[in-house]
């Protein structure tokens, strides 16, 4: 297989999951700024909404503000950032036409019909509901692809390393999460977290999709502690960083069988899961949350870069 | 090294035994260097296989299996991938700080032959380094290699006293030397590949593992006389052999009980790296 080919297929679907991630951002920030703030606390939601998303340098070179309108249009629609959802789609059609011949039919139809609805949108969405619907058909339409993706390709090194893209990305997306609001999950001082803490906290777990399985898990109200256990440490969460790199040692690994070489990728991935694994949650915040998530963040960036140079290259 | 293990235990009972209860600490655990690909156990009765963690943080899987029966089989297979570190442990579960493995426990209790014996081989007062590759050195060649007089619950000192033993015999003297000096030591129960090819042995293998400040955990093997290589799967740790035994348990009824072990320790299809 070509590298070229492999690359394509890495960053076709690292750009797709990242779509679905901006859309579930920003409906989450529009959820929680419908919330009244109670003790005039000043956060601003879609400030925080650019952090988490990564691109705050860029964002404060375009625009003064961090508003509703600024934010939606450069995180959605904005041709000049690389990494809104119209860029993202677009980079990964791209992607999916050059390795059209590796893709299932249901895989183009899926990556090249966004594409073309997308074209149809034009500058964006009138009015506020027709934006709800487009976030909802942005992560139905990243849904398409990657259950096209798991149900009809064949499992050889192209799927393998769409694989590697899909959960690099999303172990990226949740830490990027846990980064912003970090200090929301630390143990409280003396106050117990009021409502607006709460909502918070449930707009976090509603980014990954978790809130129901929170209860599921820990049958106990929403505890800062195991919110951070359930998206670092749990197997079972899908979108876990523990999850994440239990998938993509798994997938390293098969990839290293078909090769015949393992190398730097695969140990690099081998430590930082066992890390996860033997971690347990009272020593991480001992050790400081903050700093294990940076440090996590650099290692899956390091990943990234030595699947690149190992592969992709 | 990409390694394949296959460990058998077979029970035969003379009458059949009504129950036995087990618990096994069979399955690796990843740590910097040791990557479990995958691992399995099968027990021969129907029974429920409850996985926890000891305190040492290994992986102890229980199991309770209603009889009668008058046969018992625990299969592990699995393949694992070792990396050579220098002997250095890392990334492992430390679930106590280092001076707790300075216990003495009856199995590695050192009586006045030992501690002669360490005195003589610390008289240098070298760095906790070198102190503990001489002790490997002396324990691999003043020691015979013989299966014949030891078993399970024989103590250092009387190994020490008959200078002939198993790994686990060696091991549990290197322990109870170096806690002597002042050296945390703990005992390590896994696999070990042997480079002359010889796949199948009769047991799992023993080796030590000894702290020195400045660069953590150290495996030494003083059966082969040599520190820990990509050749050593590591299972399970503890003070002694108990704390780190593969099985351990206990039947109701059944008569005389006796114990057939198989190991396959194999390297997989080779694998190149970069």
């Amino acid at each position: 297989m070509l590298s070229r080919t492999a690359d394509n297929m890495y960053w076709l679907a690292r750009y797709v999951e990242r779509a679905e991630y901006l859309a579930r951002i920003i409906e989450a920030t529009q959820r929680l700024t419908a919330v009244p703030t109670s003790d005039g606390a000043t956060t601003n939601e879609w400030e925080s909404a650019v952090a988490t998303a990564g691109c705050a340098a860029a964002f404060f070179l375009a625009h003064k503000e961090a508003n509703e309108q600024t934010v939606t249009d450069f995180l959605a629609f904005s041709p000049d950032n690389p990494s809104s959802i119209r860029s993202c789609f677009e980079v990964a059609r791209s992607n999916a036409r050059s390795v059209r011949t590796a893709l299932t039919v249901e895989m183009w139809d899926a990556i090249n019909g966004t594409w073309l609805e997308l074209q149809k949108l034009g500058a964006g969405p009138a009015s506020r509901e027709q934006f709800a619907n487009f976030l909802r058909w942005v992560q139905e339409s990243s849904l398409r692809f990657d259950g096209s993706a798991y149900r009809t390709m064949l499992r050889n090194d192209a799927y393998w390393f769409s694989r590697l893209g899909v959960f690099a990305e999303r172990a990226d997306n949740t830490a990027r999460i846990l980064d912003v609001k970090y200090h929301l999950l630390l143990p409280p001082q003396e106050h117990i977290g009021g409502p607006l803490d709460y909502f918070q906290w449930a707009a976090i777990l509603r980014c990954v999709s978790a809130l129901t399985a929170y209860h599921w898990v820990y049958r106990e109200s929403l505890k800062p502690w195991l919110i951070a256990d359930l998206l670092i440490l749990n197997d079972q969460m899908p979108r876990s960083l523990a999850s994440c790199y239990a998938h993509l040692v798994e997938h390293l690994d098969n990839i290293a069988r078909a090769y015949g070489r393992q190398g730097l990728a695969q140990r690099h991935a081998r430590q930082v899961r066992t890390r996860l694994e033997n971690s347990r949650m009272d020593e991480i915040f001992k050790g400081g949350l903050h700093e294990f998530i940076g440090s996590f963040i650099a290692d899956n960036n390091r990943l990234g870069a030595l699947i690149t140079e190992q592969y992709l290259l | 090294m990409h390694i394949r293990i296959s460990h058998e235990t077979r029970y035969r009972y003379d009458a059949p035994t009504n129950g036995v209860i087990q618990t096994l600490r069979l399955t690796p655990r990843n740590h910097d260097g040791q990557h479990v690909i995958h691992w399995r156990i099968e027990v021969s009765e129907d029974c429920r296989l409850d996985a926890h963690e000891d305190a040492f943080g290994n992986i102890t899987h229980t199991f309770t299996a209603e009889g009668p029966f008058d046969e018992l089989g625990v299969q592990v297979q699995g393949e694992v991938d070792v990396q050579d570190t220098t002997a250095v442990v890392r990334g492992a579960i430390e679930r106590f700080p280092p001076s707790l493995y300075l216990r003495t426990t009856p199995l590695t209790e050192p009586d006045s032959a030992i501690v002669d014996f360490a005195r003589d081989t610390n008289s240098r007062g070298d760095d906790a380094l070198a102190m503990l590759h001489a002790l490997l050195g002396r324990i691999h060649t003043e020691m015979t290699y013989d299966t014949d007089p030891t078993h399970t619950a024989t103590t250092a000192a009387e190994a020490f006293a008959l200078k002939r033993g198993v790994c686990q015999d060696l091991s549990h003297i290197f322990i109870a030397a170096a806690r002597y000096l002042d050296v945390p030591a703990r005992y390590a129960g896994g696999y070990f590949h042997r480079a002359d090819g010889i796949v199948q042995q009769d047991a799992g293998h023993a080796w030590a593992e000894a702290y020195v400040p400045t660069l953590g955990w150290i495996a030494f093997d003083p059966a082969n006389g040599i520190c820990a290589t990509d050749a050593h799967v590591r299972v399970a740790v503890g003070l002694d052999y108990l704390g780190a035994a593969p099985v351990r348990g206990s039947r109701r009824g059944g008569g005389a009980e006796t114990m057939a072990v198989k190991v396959l320790v194999d390297q997989a299809a080779r694998q190149m790296q970069n």
